[in-house]
């Protein structure tokens, strides 16, 4: 997967090759399925919705300025469509205080040790409010890279980083109860 | 809850791997979109004529109500200064057909309007 063989299927494209977009289809089609998965956690949905960013994909090749690569040009593009296509349609989700804190932390710690506590951070990732929640999906979808997650989002570096902080703060501070030894106030680096 | 249980929880994402038909989907609906013509733009040319004589109208207006109430600034201006400057409005606006312009501005409006929301519910059935 290299940016020289994109920029290749995409000069293609734009001179009338329509079979050249399938190089890229195929190339980001994992990516993209599995961004808009984690923003919706609807496997249906999720290729509907990367369908959907691989047509406006195609319509807006002209418009790729060459100033990023193609990746990142890619990822603004489907991370811009599925915010939109969230706010306009919202996933199944329960709301942040739906997630019932344990009365004694002690006892559910038990509980929950034998439950998948993973599913119970998912759950709370996407009981977050859409601002934060979008920033810590992309900032875990990038590798933990503040940098891509800012490009795909179209926001300044320092605006990803606070909603970052503040969604992990959230996130913490719903979720320490039901896990030991709770460690608030640390700050998103 | 630590800072590293969080990312290792939520870095440990499981992939789903797209189905098999989904390449083919994609390109089908490529095809689609390459064969149908591109949407029939807001004929803003024709429209202009019809735009820049409300906007004189309107100036027109304005000017000859501002000054019948510049020439009393410190009386109000009574019924029959005004019916006047609506008489003056109402002839230019007979003038220049001012009506139908506006009629004709507001048809081509709604039809914009309607097929541009039959399409998209179109589209999104």
């Amino acid at each position: 997967m290299t940016a020289a063989d994109d920029q290749a299927d995409v000069e293609k494209v734009i001179a009338g090759d329509i079979s050249a977009f399938e190089g890229l289809v195929r190339r980001w089609q994992g990516p993209l399925v599995n961004l808009a998965y984690r923003f919706c956690r609807d496997r249906g949905r999720a290729e509907e919705m990367a369908q959907e960013a691989f047509l406006r994909t195609y319509r807006s090749l002209s418009g790729w300025r060459r100033e990023s690569t193609f990746s990142t040009w890619l990822f603004a593009l489907a991370t811009n469509l599925y915010c939109s296509e969230l706010r306009r349609i919202p996933a199944r989700t329960s709301a942040l205080d739906d997630i019932v804190e344990p009365r004694d932390p002690r006892a559910m710690d038990e509980t929950y040790e034998a439950e998948d506590r993973d599913r119970l951070v998912h759950r709370a990732v996407f009981a977050l409010p859409a601002k934060y929640r979008e920033a810590v999906i992309l900032f875990y979808f990038h590798d933990l890279d503040v940098a891509e997650a800012a490009a795909s989002l179209g926001l300044p570096q320092g605006t990803v980083k606070a909603r970052l902080s503040r969604g992990r703060d959230m996130l913490r501070r719903k979720l320490s109860p039901h896990f030991a030894a709770p460690e608030l106030g640390r700050e998103a680096s | 809850m630590r800072d590293q249980e969080l990312d290792a929880i939520l870095s440990r994402e499981q992939d789903i791997a797209p189905s098999s038909g989904f390449v083919a989907s994609v390109m089908e609906a490529v095809g689609q979109q390459a064969t149908t013509p591109p949407p029939i733009p807001f004929p803003w040319l024709r429209a202009l004529p019809g735009i820049a004589a409300i906007a004189v109208a309107l100036g027109v207006l304005l000017v000859t109500a501002f000054g019948v109430i510049a020439r009393e600034p410190t009386a109000q201006p009574t019924f029959l200064e005004l019916q006047a400057v609506l008489a003056t409005a109402l002839e230019l606006a007979k003038t220049i057909r001012a009506g139908w312009l506006a009629l004709a501005l507001a048809i081509s409006f709604v039809c914009v309007k309607l097929s541009t929301h039959l399409a998209a519910t179109s589209e999104n059935r």
